[in-house]
């Protein structure tokens, strides 16, 4: 037999119940009205920032900063990914515990820009004749300006390097300077070792888009062309078709899978003769505990194409302040600082490209690099482009239909009819994505 | 072959491959975090290698990992704690007393996504000027513990004879009374697995933390992704800062399973 025991004075325990939850509802929204916007003297200026050679660089230089706005720095450092999802979040609630933010202007800053999330720096980047705004490179400057306001501004630049194997290229000439020229060299070294792969590069359908840009630039073409898709065009089929071929016919198996932490190691274990990626990873290789190819990799421009050497050279890393912020005027000191041309040149001079033209034009600041990688940086650096995917509101979408072409390349299919559809789907996106962008 | 042994030989090979799935990840890290970041990215290099502490010793030279532990060892046993005292007195009202509808509700909880509920959670608490304390990442993982343990308890106290409670009514034990001197007791084994799960859960919690927790109040599982920058990652130290991590849930695992054995309330209810 079951007996349903009943608590005694039930009645009473409901309207207690009901009782604490009122309470307790009113303490919340009591709370939560009553917040402070000023921040107190004594509180931090926090940093939410990349987990980067850069950022652990800066941070050795803290202590300057903080004698000079007399408050502590507090950063804290997150990989890509997280970053973005706890300013998602953190911003979405209208943060105030984030003061200087790290972004990367050509994934997030339209989105930011647009959620009213970053503070508006025009007055104080143009207002300030010590700072030199005009001293930062062209395609960097643009790229901090969203809806006509600088809203970032950029600390850590990057462009593509063509990595390969000094040893090997040796009977070829050394380095090719075309991609007609890449393109035999990779087949024929893939030839005549097994195991060993020509080429290695990005090949995943999104990750793969920012490094194959450059070759789309190279051939000609670009994701956009006066607002419409220009991934249909004739010379983006033959760069999809070309990287495509690179990496079927000279590249390692599983190519698809494969970005940046899975095509590095294969070049630094020393089993690919050529790599293009960022010229920011170059010290893995130069990195004993990481790569067996220190004293054999060298360092090049990215190759011509048909449309001669046209790689990117956009902003990686931009700072940018919290509009929620309640210490914005050290926040500005921040960035004024970090970004200073001193602190530029420092930074250079320690194997992290910044984006101020004076620095670039001073070769004390490209001591540290290797010679031939200092040279390439700058030759790409005067070609380049400052975007190096779509310049959209819904990058990773974009990112999707522009790579799927990619893939059927990289895999051996029909790369034509594909990228006839990806044209017609980014033509679509763009009308959707464009309605997003108005302010 | 008898049908017998061909089912014992399959069962074997089909055991044999979950077990070597599950345990394959695990191999891997714990290998890799005896081996050199060359070795790691080189697969030609299997278990065959010879080993280094670098690793080992370059993690744990660094405070923060100790911190970090210290952290995930505070909100890991605090927010079980507070949830087995909230959890299991619940489960048994809703157990005994037929509160279905509340257990539904409470269910709820586990039911809507984790990330939808940060930015209320987070307005909220740094309103009330807790982001960044142990507090708040405690009671956001008893927001998920509390659920968990409940509907586990729910089922054992169902379990459980009624005639034993009732019994102790008759000797005059208060309803409450009962839960405490005869429930509770024997539903010691399902509190203790229910407990290890909700453990093991806030031990390995990466969102709540991310968003929740500052520098100081860093868990284990975001100090993980310190190992990993932009253009490289440490793949030994993360290895070994990860099978760091992993000892003390594997011991939570084998200490708790020692509580799962079943047969004790058909052992009460005997004479």
């Amino acid at each position: 037999m079951t007996h349903v025991l009943r608590p005694r004075a039930a009645r009473g325990i409901e309207l207690s119940r009901r009782s604490f939850g009122v309470l307790a509802a009113t303490s919340v929204l009591a709370a939560c009205a009553g917040s402070p916007r000023t921040a107190s003297p004594d509180a931090p200026l926090r940093v939410l920032a990349i987990n980067h050679v850069w950022t652990q660089a800066i941070s050795r230089y803290l202590p300057e900063l903080e004698e000079r706005i007399g408050r502590r720095v507090s950063l804290r450092m997150l990989t890509a990914d997280q970053l973005t999802s706890s300013f998602n979040v953190k911003l979405n609630a209208s943060a105030t515990d984030i003061d200087v933010m790290t972004i990367r202007p050509l994934q997030d800053q339209m989105m930011f820009a647009r959620n009213g999330w970053i503070a508006d720096l025009t007055d104080r980047v143009e207002g300030d004749a010590d700072y030199r705004w005009t001293d930062f490179q062209d395609a960097p400057r643009e790229r901090s300006i969203t809806a006509g306001a600088a809203v970032s501004v950029p600390v850590v630049t990057e462009r593509p390097a063509l990595y390969y194997r000094k040893d090997l290229l040796e009977e070829f000439g050394g380095a090719p300077r075309t991609l007609d020229d890449m393109l035999d060299i990779a087949l024929e070294t893939q030839r005549r070792s097994e195991g060993f792969f020509g080429f290695v590069g990005r090949g995943q359908r999104a990750g793969a888009v920012t490094q194959w840009s450059s070759f789309l630039y190279s051939f000609g073409g670009d994701f956009t062309v006066d607002g419409r898709s220009g991934i249909g065009t004739p010379e983006a089929v033959a760069a999809y078709e070309f990287y495509g071929r690179l990496l079927h016919d000279a590249g390692p198996p599983g190519a698809t899978n494969m970005s940046l932490e899975q095509a590095m190691p294969i070049f630094a274990q020393g089993k690919a003769a050529m790599y293009v990626d960022a010229d920011a990873i170059y010290s893995n290789f130069l990195d004993t505990s990481i790569s067996t190819v220190t004293d054999t990799v060298g360092f090049a421009p990215f190759p011509a194409g048909q449309a001669g050497s046209v790689p990117h050279n956009i902003p990686s890393w931009s700072l940018a302040v919290n509009e929620f912020s309640l210490l914005r005027d050290d926040s500005w000191e921040f960035l004024r600082w970090a970004s200073s041309p001193e602190m530029v040149a420092r930074l250079q001079s320690e194997g992290i490209p910044g984006a101020r033209q004076s620095v670039w034009d001073d070769p004390a600041t490209l001591a540290s690099f290797p010679a031939d990688l200092a040279e390439a940086m700058r030759i790409n650096a005067a070609n380049g482009v400052g975007h190096d995917r779509p310049e959209v509101m819904q990058v990773g979408r974009a990112r999707d239909i522009v790579g799927r072409p990619l893939v059927s390349g990289i895999v051996g299919e029909d790369v034509a009819s594909v990228a006839a559809d990806a044209d017609a789907e980014f033509n679509d996106f763009l009308v959707r994505d464009n309605r997003q962008q108005e302010f | 072959m008898s049908a017998t042994t061909t089912f014992r030989a399959l069962r074997g090979v089909l055991i044999t491959v979950v077990c070597a799935v599950i345990a394959l990840p695990i191999i891997w890290m714990i290998a890799a975090a005896f081996k050199t970041n060359v070795q790691v990215t080189d697969p030609t290099v299997g278990l065959v290698f010879s080993p280094t502490w670098d690793n080992f010793r370059n993690v744990l030279a660094d405070g923060a990992l100790a911190h970090s532990l210290l952290n995930s060892l505070v909100v890991g046993v605090v927010s079980t704690a507070l949830s087995v005292v909230v959890a299991v007195p619940a489960a048994w009202a809703v157990g005994r007393f037929r509160m279905r509808r509340t257990g539904s509700i409470v269910l709820v909880a586990r039911i809507i996504p984790a990330i939808s509920l940060l930015v209320p959670w987070y307005y909220m608490f740094a309103q009330l000027g807790l982001v960044g304390s142990h507090l708040v990442l405690i009671l956001s993982h008893m927001f998920v513990s509390v659920p968990l343990i409940l509907w586990i308890m729910i089922g054992f106290f169902e379990g459980l004879p009624v005639e034993l409670e009732d019994a102790a009514r008759t000797d005059g034990l208060s309803a409450f009374g009962a839960f405490l001197r005869i429930a509770l007791p024997l539903a010691a084994p399902g509190t203790a697995s229910a407990a290890v799960l909700a453990f093991i859960f806030s031990w390995n919690n990466f969102i709540f933390a991310l968003i929740l927790a500052d520098e100081r109040t860093m868990t284990m599982p975001v100090l993980l992704f310190n190992f990993m920058s932009y253009a490289s990652t440490d793949w030994g130290g993360l290895m070994a800062a990860a099978t760091l991590m992993t000892v003390p849930v594997l011991l939570a695992a084998v200490f708790g399973q020692r509580f799962l054995v079943a047969g004790l309330t058909a052992g009460a209810t005997k004479g």
